[in-house]
């Protein structure tokens, strides 16, 4: 149903024709490797696109034209993706078809894109006012103490890896930039960076297609190949404390294991994510809150690119030593087996659920193939699915196995 | 059966014998299914009248009710959904609490399930004694959630008598009050057929899921009188509020008192112009806002609209910002001009096809979709019919809103400070 085709040096279409939607959308990332030196570039980059064109001079005019548009969006869009960073613009806009007499909302859109990519102002006063928005949005972090927490643990466990690295760059970075270096880099990475493209809605692959070479028509491309994926590399290890005047603590636990989402084994570190921590079944969930109480908050994640699964608790301060103790002795149940078959296929379920869901949104279609050819993991919802289905209790054993408790970050609390 | 030629869409509405309004969306095609089942009963319905006897319970009671439904005889009900691949939530907000869940596969044992535990009270001393340890946690995790904060010390430096000033979760005290006895209660009074709605939206059959949800819900007793005895000046009851927290920027949350929209067809028009007078003052296409962004006054944090609430409505903005302050006047100046000089017509045809765009595009979430659909059906509103509302709305009356309405007397500023106090130890 990917209908993949190259457009230019470097630059990819992913096209996905589908007619159950109101909304067509629209993504263009460009490939970077994640790296200190450009990360806060790269992050900034998209705001100040969005702050003015040659047309459109600044956000007001910008925004008086989407208005026309039917309320179409055009949002900044920078991800990590394993090794890598993308930089780019997310479009959402109204099918054609439920326009007014006829009104086209499409071509005009990819029009506007063009125009965004490549016609910048890089104002000064756009550049020096976004800086300030980022770095607003880098210590506002710290506002979300569950979303800091996990942050700081992730600085420390992967220190010697790029994972380390915040997604949106240091707010040192940030403030160093200038409008002529972000212009320059810019100007560079549209030439050089690969760029890849996503579309779902209702115009066919030839029709997007040809929009999009004639917008982008006017660059010079001229590709660098990216450095390939890469597993966990390592930083810091054991445990870490850091004191706040909040009510609630915030533990995050760190643990890695070889298996990546570029390996034939993580459909079942996945179950093993599912079962250990991965939702309200499951074993983090049902022991230390329902059981026992301990929190209201508790889960694991997965970040499939590096091979790392993190924990993250609210707790209350003064049970901090029992909580990491039983989220320890519920790993250790997963590795010995300790694994009901009801808890096997409630977790198989929740994953067959999630990944059939992903058809059903434009968003989630974007999300699941934009990043997952990024990634590595070249599969369809529906052969993942089958993935998931070959997953056994002893493959699930295994992948706990795998996992090595790395690094400890606690958020403390203290009562003013 | 209504078909909305301009949206695209299939509904279907019955009122069954027991008298459950049950709502079907049809979409054909897509795999996944989402039902809500829904009381129109939240945290601010703790007054009330039952068999002539006037009840006041704890705060909190609604959304401690919202935990406790998920226990049923044979055990906790989100690991049978689990079993068969669903996944099941629920939520209580001031004037509502609703009960869903989604699924691609097994749906009509999903529903079945759905219904039966919402219609099930089973409260155990033991278990409604251990869930003030969760709720107690998710309090002090509200507490230390700054946006929650901001809104919360908003309602209690506007209002004074409406229990908007409350917080949903209520307090450690006031859940140390709940007993099984008292869910009972609650539950007998508000989780009855005619106070409730059951929506779905996915590839589904209207007639299978009607003839499901005619079973369940037995009406037994007299509903639940609801006490409104919040009647409102409109002028704030303070004109600021601050707090310290550890966050990185000063927020804030600016409000100004609105007439409750009442119910019907008034007040889903009501709803738009309210929705449009924000767009016109402070939307991302004001001349406002731009001057706002351009003087780093506020940034893509900043957002705000129109909000109704069972007896209260409100104009609301919030955000980051270093000088809350002087946001506050030039809204305030801002609205004295509009309402003098008035809008455009191409203006606010302008902001009228970009407000239907984007409710157009919203159906596509089967989640907003659904929670809209119950919403508006406890204000007696068909929700389908928005394309229509918004050529019911005119420039002067946006100009008379914002005359009544953007006054310093109305209004309510609150602000969350930065506290400066963090240290790490090795």
């Amino acid at each position: 149903m990917v209908t993949t085709i190259s457009l230019l040096p470097g630059v990819t279409l992913r096209h996905i024709y589908d007619n159950r939607f109101r909304q067509g959308c629209l993504s263009l990332q460009l490939l970077r490797p994640m790296a200190e030196k450009e990360a806060a570039a790269n992050a900034l980059i998209p705001a100040v696109l969005l702050r003015g064109c040659r047309q459109y001079r600044d956000l007001r005019a910008i925004t008086l034209h989407l208005d026309d548009l039917y309320g179409a969006s055009v949002g900044a869009l920078v991800r990590r993706i394993g090794d890598w960073q993308t930089t780019g613009l997310y479009c959402g806009f109204m099918e054609d078809a439920f326009a007014m007499d006829g009104d086209a909302i499409l071509a005009p859109m990819i029009d506007f894109v063009r125009q965004l990519l490549t016609q910048p102002l890089f104002a000064e006063a756009h550049v020096e006012s976004e800086k300030v928005n980022l770095v607003s949005t880098i210590e506002s972090h710290l506002n979300d103490k569950r979303a800091y927490a996990m942050e700081q643990l992730l600085k420390k466990m992967c220190q010697a890896d790029t994972f380390g690295i915040p997604r949106l760059g240091n707010k040192e970075d940030v403030k160093a930039l200038t409008a002529d270096g972000l212009r320059t880099h810019w100007e560079s990475i549209l030439r050089s960076s690969p760029m890849e493209i996503f579309y779902v809605g209702t115009a066919p692959a030839q029709t997007v297609a040809q929009l999009l070479r004639d917008a982008l028509a006017g660059i010079h491309r001229d590709p660098v190949i990216l450095p390939p994926q890469t597993g966990f590399a390592g930083g810091l290890t054991g445990e870490f404390t850091e004191t706040m005047e909040v009510n609630q603590g915030k533990l995050c636990m760190g643990f890695a294991t070889p298996i990546t989402i570029r390996d034939p084994g993580f459909a079942a570190v996945q179950m093993l994510n599912m079962i250990f921590g991965g939702g309200m079944t499951s074993k983090l969930f049902t022991e230390i809150r329902e059981n026992r109480s301990l929190c209201y908050a508790i889960g694991s994640g997965c970040h499939g690119t590096k091979g790392i699964l993190t924990v993250s608790a609210g707790i209350d301060s003064s049970k901090k030593d029992a909580v990491v103790q039983e989220i320890l002795h519920q790993l250790q149940l997963c590795r010995e087996g300790e694994i009901t078959d009801a808890e096997m296929e409630a977790a198989r379920q929740a994953l067959r659920t999630s990944l059939q869901a992903t058809e059903d949104s434009p968003g989630a279609l974007e999300g699941y193939y934009a990043t997952a050819a990024l990634s590595g993991l070249n599969k369809t919802p529906e052969q993942y699915i089958r993935a998931v289905e070959a997953v056994t209790k002893a493959d699930v054993m295994a992948a706990a196995r795998s996992m090595a408790l790395r690094t400890t970050f606690f958020l403390q609390g203290v009562t003013a | 059966m209504n078909y909305y030629p301009q949206l695209n869409e299939t509904v279907h509405r019955a009122v069954l014998p027991n008298g459950l309004t049950v709502i079907t969306v049809s979409r054909k095609g897509f795999r996944k299914k989402l039902a809500y089942f829904a009381a129109d009963y939240g945290a601010i319905h703790r007054l009330f009248r039952l068999s002539g006897k006037e009840i006041c319970h704890p705060a909190g009671i609604a959304h401690y009710l919202e935990h406790k439904m998920f226990d049923m005889p044979e055990g906790e009900v989100s690991e049978q959904f689990a079993r068969l691949g669903a996944m099941v939530n629920a939520f209580t907000s001031y004037d509502m609490t609703a009960y869903y869940f989604s699924c691609t596969e097994h749906f009509e044992e999903s529903l079945q399930l759905l219904l039966e535990f919402v219609s099930t009270p089973y409260f155990t001393a033991e278990s409604v004694q251990k869930e003030q340890g969760i709720i107690g946690q998710e309090i002090a995790m509200s507490a230390d959630n700054p946006d929650s904060k901001v809104f919360e010390n908003l309602m209690g430096c506007l209002y004074a008598r409406h229990r908007i000033r409350e917080t949903i979760l209520g307090t450690a005290e006031s859940i140390a009050q709940i007993t099984p006895q008292i869910l009972e209660q609650c539950h007998r009074a508000f989780y009855r057929p005619e106070n409730m709605v059951l929506c779905v939206v996915g590839d589904v059959d209207p007639a299978a899921i009607e003839a499901m949800a005619a079973a369940v819900l037995p009406g037994q007793g007299a509903l639940g009188e609801k006490c409104r005895d919040w009647a409102e000046e409109m002028a704030a009851l303070q004109p600021y509020t601050e707090q310290a927290m550890d966050v990185a920027m000063p927020m804030f949350c600016l409000g100004f008192k609105c007439e409750s929209i009442g119910a019907g067809a008034e007040a889903a028009r009501q709803e738009i112009l309210g929705e449009l007078a924000a767009e016109a003052l402070f939307g991302e296409s004001s001349g406002l806002y731009l001057k706002l962004y351009e003087a780093g006054l506020i940034d893509s944090s900043f957002g705000g609209g129109f909000e109704t609430v069972d007896g209260m409505a409100m104009l609301i903005a919030s955000g980051d910002s270093l000088d809350p302050e002087a946001v506050q006047e030039a809204i305030l100046q801002q609205a004295q001009l509009l309402a003098e000089e008035g809008i455009p017509e191409k203006d606010l045809l302008r902001m009228k096809r970009s407000a239907l765009g984007r409710r157009i595009r919203d159906l596509d979430s089967f989640d907003s979709t659904c929670f809209r659909l119950c919403a508006y059906h406890f204000l007696e509103v068909d929700y389908m019919e928005f394309p229509q509302l918004y050529q019911q709305v005119e420039s002067r009356d946006i100009q008379e809103f914002l005359r009544r309405v953007v006054t310093r007397e109305r209004c309510g500023l609150s602000v969350i400070v930065p506290r400066d106090q963090t240290e790490e130890t090795p």
